[in-house]
Formats: C-alpha cells, sequence, structure tokens
C-alpha cells in the first residue's frame, strides 16, 4: 500500500507552507513517528511525522519550496 | 504553570535553556514561563540565510551576538533595552494559535495602559508601529513560543545591525519583513525601568503564582554544554543556513572581479569566477581550491594559500581576496 503526505493545513487562513528542511531521503527507511521533514508556515516551524512505517519512495519538494496545503510532497510504500 | 527566572544575558545560553527543557528535562509541569533578555544579539530565525539578514562586518566590529533561533519568522535585533518571553507547553496544538500566548501579554500591558493590539504577522503594534515580534515551534511534543518586547532598544544599533550590504544573494531562505518599530517606554503614561517593567509583567502573566523551578547544578551543566556545542557554533548560526547563491565583486585600481557562488550546508559547491586580473590557470586554481571549503574568510584564506596561490593576484593579497570572496 502506498500513503501520500500531503502538506498539513496548521490554521485557517493558511494557503501554501515551506517545506523548511527534509529529514529523510528518498529511499529511506522511515519508521511512523519519525520526523521526515519540517515545514515553516506564519513564523511557526513544525515537524512532520511519518504516520507510517514504509520506505520514503518518492518526494517531490526540496528545501525552500513554497508548497498548497493538501499538495502531496512524498510517498511513503508502507510495509 | 512554572516560573524559570533566567537572568543570564547570554543568548546561547537562555536559547539552550528552551532547548534542554523541550529535548532533555522535559519538566512534569504543562506549561513553563520565561521572561529574559540579552546582550546586544542579532537573532535570525531557524530557515533564514544569516549572510542575507545582517551587517556581520557591523556585529562583529561591535561585539553583537549572532545566534540562529529555533523558532520560524525573520530577524530581530535584541538588547538589555529589551525583554524576551517564552512560553514551553506540553503537546502540539492542532492548529496554530498565537492568541493564547499573546493574550496574557496584552493584559499584562495593558495594566501599564499601553494600549497594544495585534497585526496580521502575529505582531504586537501600538499605533501600527511594532514593539514585539512573535514566533514558535513545534519540537519534540512541545509547543515553543517566542515573542520579543521592545521597552528601551538602541535602535540606531538596530538599523546598522539589519542593513545588509548590497550584494546579490539569491536562495529560498524566509526573508523578514521589516516594519516600523516603537519602544514600549515611549507610550508609558507613569515612566518606569526596564527591571520594574520585568517583575509588573511576570507577575501578571504568572497571575500571582509563585510557582518556579530552580535550575540544579547539574541542569546548568547540560545548559552550557548545549549553548557551546550548538547555539554558540559557526555550524548553527551560518552554516545551517539554506542553500544560496551569492555574488561578490571585488574593484581595484586595474579592473574588478567578481565571484559567483553556490553555498550549500554552509560549504561552497559549486564557484564560477570572472575578472580582469585572472589568466586561465589561476581561475581554475582558484576556483578548485574554492570548491569544497567553508564559507568563512577563515577557512577561504587557508584554501587559497593552500591552493599555492600564495602571493594573490597582482597586488591583491590573500587577506583581500578573502575580503572579496566572503
Amino acid at each position: 500500500m502506498k500513503k501520500n503526505i500531503q502538506m498539513p493545513k496548521l490554521s485557517e487562513q493558511m494557503e501554501t507552507g515551506v517545506l523548511a528542511a527534509w529529514n529523510k531521503e528518498a529511499g529511506d527507511v522511515v519508521k511512523k513517528g519519525e520526523v521526515l521533514f519540517e515545514i515553516e508556515t506564519e513564523k511557526v516551524v513544525s515537524e512532520v511525522e511519518s504516520m507510517e512505517s514504509g520506505v520514503l519512495e518518492a518526494v517531490f519538494f526540496e528545501a525552500g519550496d513554497e508548497i498548497k496545503v493538501d499538495e502531496i510532497i512524498a510517498v511513503i510504500k508502507c510495509d | 504553570m512554572i516560573y524559570i527566572e533566567n537572568n543570564s544575558t547570554d543568548p546561547f545560553f537562555n536559547f539552550a535553556l528552551e532547548y534542554y527543557l523541550i529535548t532533555e528535562k522535559q519538566l512534569p509541569e504543562d506549561q513553563i514561563f520565561i521572561f529574559w533578555r540579552t546582550e546586544p544579539t542579532l537573532m535570525i530565525g531557524k530557515y533564514q540565510n544569516t549572510i542575507e539578514e545582517i551587517n556581520e562586518d557591523y556585529a562583529k566590529k561591535n561585539g553583537i551576538k549572532v545566534v540562529r533561533r529555533i523558532t520560524g519568522g525573520g530577524t530581530i535585533y535584541t538588547d538589555m533595552g529589551g525583554w524576551q518571553f517564552s512560553f514551553i507547553t506540553k503537546g502540539l496544538a492542532e492548529t496554530i494559535d498565537f492568541n493564547k500566548y499573546i493574550g496574557p501579554v496584552i493584559e499584562g500591558l495593558k495594566k501599564l495602559d499601553v494600549p497594544a493590539e495585534f497585526n496580521s504577522r502575529n505582531d504586537l503594534v501600538i499605533h501600527g508601529k511594532k514593539f514585539s515580534g512573535n514566533a514558535q515551534c513545534m519540537l519534540n511534543g512541545y509547543t515553543l513560543h517566542h515573542g520579543s518586547l521592545l521597552f528601551d532598544t538602541d535602535f540606531e544599533q538596530m538599523v546598522k545591525c539589519l542593513t545588509v550590504d548590497d550584494y546579490k544573494i539569491i536562495s529560498k531562505g524566509i526573508k523578514s519583513v521589516k516594519e516600523r518599530v516603537t519602544n514600549i517606554s515611549e507610550h508609558l503614561t507613569k515612566p518606569i525601568d526596564t527591571d520594574t517593567f520585568r517583575k509588573l509583567m511576570v507577575e501578571s502573566i504568572m497571575q500571582g503564582s509563585k510557582a518556579e523551578y530552580q535550575l540544579t547544578a547539574a541542569d546548568l551543566d547540560r545548559i552550557n554544554a548545549i549553548a557551546r556545542e550548538k547555539f554558540a557554533s559557526w555550524e548553527w548560526n551560518y552554516g545551517k543556513s539554506p542553500k544560496f547563491n551569492i555574488t561578490r565583486t571585488g574593484r581595484f585600481d586595474g579592473g574588478k572581479m567578481e565571484f559567483k557562488l553556490d553555498v550549500n550546508n554552509g560549504k561552497i559547491t559549486d564557484c564560477t569566477i570572472y575578472g580582469d586580473f585572472f589568466g586561465t590557470m589561476d581561475i581554475k586554481v582558484l576556483s578548485d581550491a574554492l570548491i569544497g571549503t567553508t564559507y568563512n574568510k577563515e577557512s577561504i584564506k587557508k584554501a587559497i594559500a593552500a591552493s599555492g596561490i600564495k602571493q594573490g593576484f597582482y597586488q591583491i593579497n590573500i587577506d583581500e581576496l578573502a575580503d572579496i570572496i566572503c
């Protein structure tokens, strides 16, 4: 099973967030609860954790990219 | 909520204190409040490009410290005429909430008859001029809220530190937003000094509670270690800047030289050199020497010296060359 990781909506007015940094690379094994990447929006830096265990199969953005809410950032191939 | 009295004015220590509380100490209380200040300091947002935000030469010459925060947002200048406040709260909010933390601060200011209001950037303003910036991070299951309060800050120094040299930098780092500023002390009906201001604000925010945690010697040891290893390090404050491209130009009697550099993780990853002074050989030797070098003056001087370009070029010595590049 594959699972999409999307840009979360962290506030009413949030339309986009900046993918501030990756903690994982494509191909990495990830465990549920591990931090995948950090985002910044409205002067708030948030860690985004993986909800699944598996392999980070694809990433579509790099650090510094501004991404719309709900847009797919990465795909995890679940265990 | 529990209060931690922190009288250190060392920004590295003060940021290490928060980091320690969130990542190591994890006190049982749901919320911690700290009210603190710093020696003259430039505080950079977590995902900003430091050299794009500050006048580094001015900061160095005037002993102004530079430190990267763990919260988002832009660069601020702080000094002993201002105060910082931190709320460290257990748990991660579903949605971003600034009101919860700024509300009690506004309440405290109201008691001093200061007409504070929120603006759209989560800053606090008096008659449209900013006196408080606010930012947060969600880390390790905690929400950290940071706010600054300009009480009697030296604005002349602030402007000088934040006026960046006019060279071209392209990066995806978070940009600072310049706003008009004001000091709280200018708006008080009854004048008070900075220490009285602190006392009144802490009393108001703690709502008279005396609940306090006192840092132990063991706490201080760890905090000092984190301050040294993380917050005072070049790697954190400069090296962690998002990748950027910078163009630096030097002009001399006989012509000009220009460097276009890509810097990633604090190291030069690509380098193109243009100039009237160079032969083809020189350019190759110099760019090879620079690629892979840490982007600071000391490392660049060493790399140039090691490349065999001992004398620099014509009348331009290694120090001058390094000044152009970095």
